[in-house]
This record gives structure tokens, C-alpha cells and sequence, in this order.
């Protein structure tokens, strides 16, 4: 196989960062047709395996889907390639809007669009926990610690790097002792 | 600065290492930045989320961007943004090598049993706090007295009624309530 530019790579996770809009699951359509049935850089099984294990490792999906993919084209240097051409957009569109906004954030009608923004954004955020719900609280064990950490986390402040290590760590030793009550 | 700067380095880098799943799991970690680092009010966390939301990008490094520029100018988004993809990148790239392996490690599936629940605990407890935080006017968490906001009331009403059956478009909601907000507050 012949070998894929990097600036190939960056130019092509370019293009798809510019159209990833609301999320990460996006960029799964986005890449089954640039890269696996235009250019053929990997196989539409290997994306959807790609896919899961981005869901499973830090990091955001469609970042970690672009990273795979840029490391298979061209190991490191293609991973490096792929991850900068795809947050290249957003970046130069946040700097923008976000310069904008300063000079803007007086306007009353702005000020008044914003108040009606922030009301959104609560929604959102309690959509996306009705998504995840049943994938994530579906036993006696899930629901514990659903209930556990929701208060610990209502009534003090405790960072969520403790909160994911101690839920982590907890989740293990739970198994663990399962495991152990069966054998 | 220079501490400003590496300050900023080392909260996204710890944010791009334990934010796991889908686009709001950096949600927590800047909220948490807002209550301990005082970089940037409530009301400019919003602004962000929303912002993140309405341009392209994966919406957890559209954040790390512009809190960044908000925290510390061009130069700040530039480490806000590198900063949050140094961990995933390194982890990425060690998984890639040893990729057949990981996919059948039963260890992975039970810490995930833990984080996803935790996960929701988090992103709750947020809604839950900015909610209180909207609707009663109040800054602080929990702060009494309480005097309720009913415009709030009602555009959260309105916004949450059909969301909650409909297919998630963040892009919609967003202008809804922007919509929504401009109308409210000039009747």
C-alpha cells in the first residue's frame, strides 16, 4: 500500500472536524465515509471496534476515533496529524465567537438570548443523563452507587477526578467479591 | 502568568484523564475549576457550554478552548486545548498497541460499571445545582432565602416537556431557549 501523506491526514480530519457539530457520535457517519469507503485507510469493522474502545479509554470519542485512525494510516506522526486537523475548526471558530461575545455581552437583547441559553443548558444536561440512564443504572449495585455519590456530591466539594477513581476502584472491589461468593 | 499557565495546564490535562464518555463528561471538571480557581462566573460557564455546543468540534475540547481564552487569552486556549488531549493521546496511542487485548479485559467492564453511574451522579448533581442557581436567583449552592424566578420556571417547563420525548438536538434546544429568553423577558 502506498504511504498516506500526513498532510493528506491533516487536510481530511480538517474537513471532518469543520462539519462535527453536537457531539461525538457524529463523527462516526462522518468518518465510515471519508476514510473507510472513499480512501480505504481502514475497514468499517475497525472503526466500530475504534469506536468502543473510545468510549472506554479518557478522552473525548471523536477524538480518540481520530486518533486511532491517524495511527493506523501513519502511527504516531498520523495520530498527531489527525487530532490537529480535526480541533484546527473548532478552535478558530471558538476564538472568533468567543471574541465576539466579549464585545457583545452589554447588549441587552444578547444578555436576554443568553439568560434563555443558560435554562438550555440545564436541559441538556438532564437529557443526556435520561440517555445514559439505563445503560449505566440498571442494578442493585448501580443504583447504590448512583445514590452514594449524588449526595457526597450535593452536599460538599469533592473533585470529580476523586469522585471517578473512588467510583472505579469501588466498582472493582464490588466484582472482585462477587466473583469470589460464586466460585 | 507563567503559573496561571501551568495551572490551567495541569487542570485540563487531569480533566482529559478522568473525563470518560461522551461529550459532557468535562462538564464536572469546569465546574469544579469555577468553584476553586474563580477563573471564570457562572453565568461565563453557561456562555461556553453554549458556545461549545453551536460549533463544530467535539464539545469537551470546544470547552477547554474557551476557558482558556476566557482564563488567559489565545495563548491560554492553545495550553487549555493541548492540555486536555495529552492523556488520551498517550492512552490512545498505547491502546492501539495492544488493542486485541483490551477488547476482551473483563476488568475494564467492571470499573466501567462503576464510572457510568458516576458519571450520571455528576452531571445530575450539576443540573441540579445550576437549576437551583436559575430559578431562584440565588449565586451560591443552596443559599437561602429563596425567591423563585418564574420566568425561569416556565422556560424550563416549556423547554423540558417536549425535549425529553424528542430526538436530541442540541443545536435546537439552544435556540429555543434563546428565543424563549428574549421573549420572556420582554413581555
Amino acid at each position: 500500500m502506498e504511504k498516506i501523506s500526513l498532510r493528506e491526514i491533516y487536510k481530511i480530519f480538517f474537513i471532518i472536524g469543520a462539519q462535527l457539530i453536537g457531539g461525538g457520535y457524529v463523527i462516526l457517519p462522518l468518518l465510515k465515509k471519508y476514510i473507510a469507503e472513499e480512501r480505504k485507510w481502514l475497514s468499517e469493522e475497525e472503526l466500530i471496534d475504534y469506536f468502543a474502545v473510545s468510549q472506554c479509554i479518557p478522552g473525548i470519542i471523536a477524538g480518540n476515533i481520530a486518533i486511532f485512525s491517524g495511527y493506523k494510516a501513519r502511527k504516531g506522526l498520523g495520530a498527531l496529524a489527525a487530532i490537529t486537523g480535526l480541533i484546527t475548526p473548532p478552535f478558530l471558530c471558538i476564538l472568533i465567537l468567543a471574541h465576539i461575545l466579549t464585545n457583545f455581552t452589554n447588549n441587552e437583547i444578547v444578555q436576554e438570548a443568553f439568560w434563555g441559553i443558560r435554562i438550555s443548558v440545564i436541559v441538556l444536561i438532564i437529557i443526556t443523563v435520561k440517555d445514559m440512564w439505563t445503560k449505566s443504572v440498571n442494578s442493585k449495585f448501580t443504583y447504590t452507587l448512583f445514590s452514594i455519590v449524588l449526595i457526597f456530591l450535593l452536599t460538599m466539594k469533592i473533585s470529580p477526578a476523586v469522585i471517578i477513581i473512588l467510583s472505579a476502584l469501588s466498582a472493582l472491589l464490588y466484582s472482585k467479591i462477587k466473583g469470589n461468593k460464586n466460585a | 502568568m507563567l503559573k496561571l499557565y501551568l495551572l490551567l495546564y495541569y487542570e485540563f490535562f487531569k480533566t482529559g484523564l478522568f473525563a470518560i464518555g461522551g461529550g459532557y463528561a468535562a462538564l464536572p471538571f469546569l465546574y469544579y475549576m469555577q468553584s476553586s480557581h474563580n477563573w471564570f462566573d457562572m453565568d461565563e460557564l453557561t456562555n461556553m457550554i453554549a458556545v461549545s455546543n453551536i460549533t463544530p468540534g467535539p464539545i469537551g475540547i470546544n470547552m477547554a478552548t474557551y476557558t482558556g481564552y476566557t482564563t488567559a487569552g489565545i495563548f491560554g486556549s492553545i495550553i487549555s486545548t493541548t492540555a486536555i488531549i495529552t492523556a488520551p493521546f498517550i492512552i490512545a496511542i498505547i491502546i492501539m498497541k495492544l488493542i486485541n487485548k483490551f477488547k476482551s479485559c473483563k476488568e475494564i467492564n467492571y470499573i466501567f460499571n462503576g464510572l457510568r453511574p458516576a458519571s450520571c451522579a455528576l452531571l445530575i448533581s450539576i443540573g441540579l445545582k445550576l437549576l437551583y442557581q436559575t430559578i431562584t436567583y440565588n449565586k451560591e449552592e443552596w443559599s437561602f432565602p429563596v425567591q423563585f424566578d418564574y420566568n425561569a420556571i416556565i422556560l424550563f417547563l416549556i423547554l423540558i416537556l417536549p425535549f425529553t420525548f424528542m430526538k436530541k438536538r442540541p443545536f435546537i434546544v439552544i435556540l429555543a431557549g434563546a428565543v424563549g429568553g428574549i421573549i420572556l423577558k420582554n413581555i
